[in-house]
């Protein structure tokens, strides 16, 4: 537990005010955590998801001796200290190799965490093509009839959108800037082997549990003689091959209070919930007047310019 | 000419965007997020792995683009901007809802009273100076009298309120007046002692909120805290001779408060110490000693003698005198 700090200065101040609950919250921190024997394949995974979630993602670059399906406190300090609720935990042994952990947290305390393998792995650097800018918000695509039916797969599919999407309440998006989509796709099985009922919520072993395909496009658009344009991919990286393993589902309790709703006036949400607009004002004419600052000029520099009796010159 | 067969040429020519699925997909433009939950086909998926994943991927993402470019648009100078609609699909938060503000003293009796709050500008006017001053701070308007270089001086300055009424005489009423009076300092003080004041309150405030966002846990360790130092100063010796506990926080500014039977021994005590209430003297004051006139008048006999001798004849003028001084 950190000890609770009081501000010595307005600095600081505004830093902690930062951190207290919103009722509009800012998208989630991921740390990126690198296991006590990560691997390269695991080291590559979370470089690239790490370039997808950038801005909002912290690396942490030496490797740490956690298991956090065992003991999750070091997560919790982590969570606490950087102020990041999601984590990504990379992880490498024999039992489970090329192992990620998906992990997040509400109020600096674990809410689930859920556990992949890695067995196929293309980098981003391996596809050539332009790639998506840092912190621009991607398309989530899930394809399956498991994920409204698997426990296992809601999960990751809620894992998953905390981490890419930014759900943002009266924002808005770019419609010539949307660039990359990420597409989760659930293995199919035989027809036969899904109509007797394998697949589901009863099978829950992870010998049974399908596979999922994590593929990055980058999204373009051609003419369709229409406003809405013709949409076409491209691969962009990184493509993932994962295999489920262990899980903790949510504590209900704790899950309950995560899922609470503000209340949120009509009005705040048009005129952007609070968030300060700066030196903007509309004046008696109901115009928008923006201030700017003018930094002191320096007359120093326009008495250079000048020619000056050689009396009067500062030498 | 006959436009129509090259129209319909070029028609065919652009791809369609309309996709057909059996279930329609689930579309949440708020998280910008497509949830296809069709029956994925098995035999595409064994076949080409790639282009089963991918294809599946646009038609998806073709139904989300539409929807997207269906949403109200705002032009902006950086082009066409979509607001999107609240999410449908919940996530859960990464903090607790933000707790509701304490409300303090004056906001209660404000909203109670029906009070509207009104900003108070920075600057005030100056109309001697016929400029703008900052309310406080540097220069304020709030230490004028402290940083002007000459006061005048009121005629009752250095007099505490109410004394003009007490009709005293000139040696007491100089008793009471503050010849040192500092018309500097005494705006400071006055300054220093608002702040103070609303310090005060303050810090009042935040102890109320406190007490009030407290659990029951947090409210009956509080109580029993408080009961076990009232009790632990309670003995004849205000706790001086109380046995340490190990691990026992050391009392602060606790003052015990005593009863009203022991206020009011100790005050007679002290104004018995202080000589004010003593008896006064028989049959006179300070300035006439009555037993030593008579003492000096009667010679030394008595006021028996004096009051004979006074019936004989007239007392003596130097008697008279001493008697009246």
């Amino acid at each position: 537990m950190l000890r609770t700090i009081k501000p010595k200065n307005a600095r600081s101040k505004r830093v902690l005010d930062a951190r207290e609950p919103k009722e509009v919250e800012d998208p989630r921190t991921a740390i990126f955590v690198r296991g006590s024997h990560p691997g390269e394949k695991v080291m590559g995974v979370m470089k690239d998801l790490m370039s997808l979630k950038r801005p909002n993602a912290i690396s942490f670059s030496k490797k740490n001796d956690i298991r956090p399906f065992e003991d999750a406190s070091s997560l919790e300090f982590w969570a606490q200290k950087n102020d990041a609720s999601f984590f990504v935990v990379g992880h490498s042994n024999k039992k489970r190799p090329d192992g990620i952990i998906f992990a997040r947290t509400f109020d600096g305390k674990v809410l689930d965490m859920c556990e992949v393998g890695v067995e196929e792995y293309v980098p981003i650097s391996a596809i050539p093509g332009p790639k998506a800018s840092p912190g621009h918000t991607p398309l989530m695509h899930f394809a399956s009839e498991l994920f409204d039916a698997h426990p296992r797969y809601m999960q990751l599919k809620s894992l998953l959108l905390d981490l890419f999407s930014a759900g943002e309440i009266g924002g808005g998006i770019y419609l010539k800037g949307i660039e990359h989509v990420i597409s989760v796709t659930i293995a199919p099985t035989p027809s036969t082997a899904s109509a007797s009922g394998v697949v589901g919520p009863a099978a829950d072993s992870s010998s049974i549990l399908p596979k999922v395909y994590l593929r990055t496009y980058t999204v373009s658009f051609q003419k369709s003689g229409q406003r809405t344009p013709y949409v076409s991919l491209s691969p962009h990286g990184p493509s993932l091959d994962l295999v489920m393993r262990r899980n903790t589902d949510p504590d209900p309790a704790l899950l309950q209070l995560a899922m609470k709703k503000p209340k949120l006036k009509k009005k705040d949400i048009e005129s952007g919930l609070g968030k300060r607009k700066r030196n903007q004002e509309v004046d008696d004419m109901g115009d928008l007047r923006g201030r700017i600052h003018v930094p002191k000029q320096d007359l120093s520099a326009l008495d250079r310019s000048t020619k000056r009796a050689k009396a009067l010159r500062k030498e | 000419m006959d436009v129509s067969s090259i129209i319909a040429s070029e028609q065919t020519k652009q791809k369609s965007i309309t996709v057909e699925k059996e279930i329609p997909v689930e579309v949440d433009p708020g998280l910008l997020t497509v949830t296809d939950l069709n029956l994925l086909d098995y035999d595409t998926y064994k076949q080409n792995l790639e282009e089963f994943l991918r294809s599946t991927a646009r038609d998806g993402c073709q139904i989300l683009v539409t929807s997207l470019f269906s949403l109200p648009v705002e032009s902006t100078p950086e082009g066409p901007l979509a607001k999107l609609p609240e999410p449908q699909t919940q996530l859960p938060r990464s903090k607790p809802l933000p707790k509701p503000k304490a409300v303090t003293k004056w906001e209660k009796f404000a909203a109670a009273k029906g009070i509207q709050k009104t900003k108070r500008d920075k600057k005030v006017f100056d109309e001697e100076k016929q400029e703008w001053l900052n309310r406080w701070g540097r220069d304020g308007k709030n230490r004028e009298v402290e940083q002007q270089w000459l006061t005048e001086l009121p005629n009752n300055a250095g007099t505490v309120s109410g004394l003009f009424h007490l009709h005293l005489s000139r040696t007491e009423f100089l008793f009471y007046l503050d010849v040192d009076y500092d018309p500097i300092k005494a705006s400071r003080e006055e300054r220093k002692n608002r702040i103070a004041k609303n310090e005060k309150q303050r810090m009042r405030n935040i102890e109320h909120a406190d007490r009030a966002q407290a659990t029951p846990a947090e409210d009956r360790k509080r109580t029993i805290e408080k009961t076990l130092a009232v009790s632990r100063m309670s003995t004849a010796s205000m706790g001086k001779f109380e046995k340490h506990l190990d691990g026992e926080k050391k009392l602060q500014g606790v003052k015990r408060k005593a009863t009203e039977q022991e206020r009011k021994s100790a005050l007679a005590i002290a104004s018995k110490l202080d000589g004010s209430s003593k008896k006064p003297k028989p049959g006179g004051d300070d300035v006439l000693n009555v037993r030593k006139a008579i003492r000096s008048l009667s010679k030394g006999k008595g006021s028996s003698a004096l009051v004979r001798n006074s019936q004989k004849g007239k007392p003596t003028a130097r008697g008279k005198a001493k008697a009246k001084r």
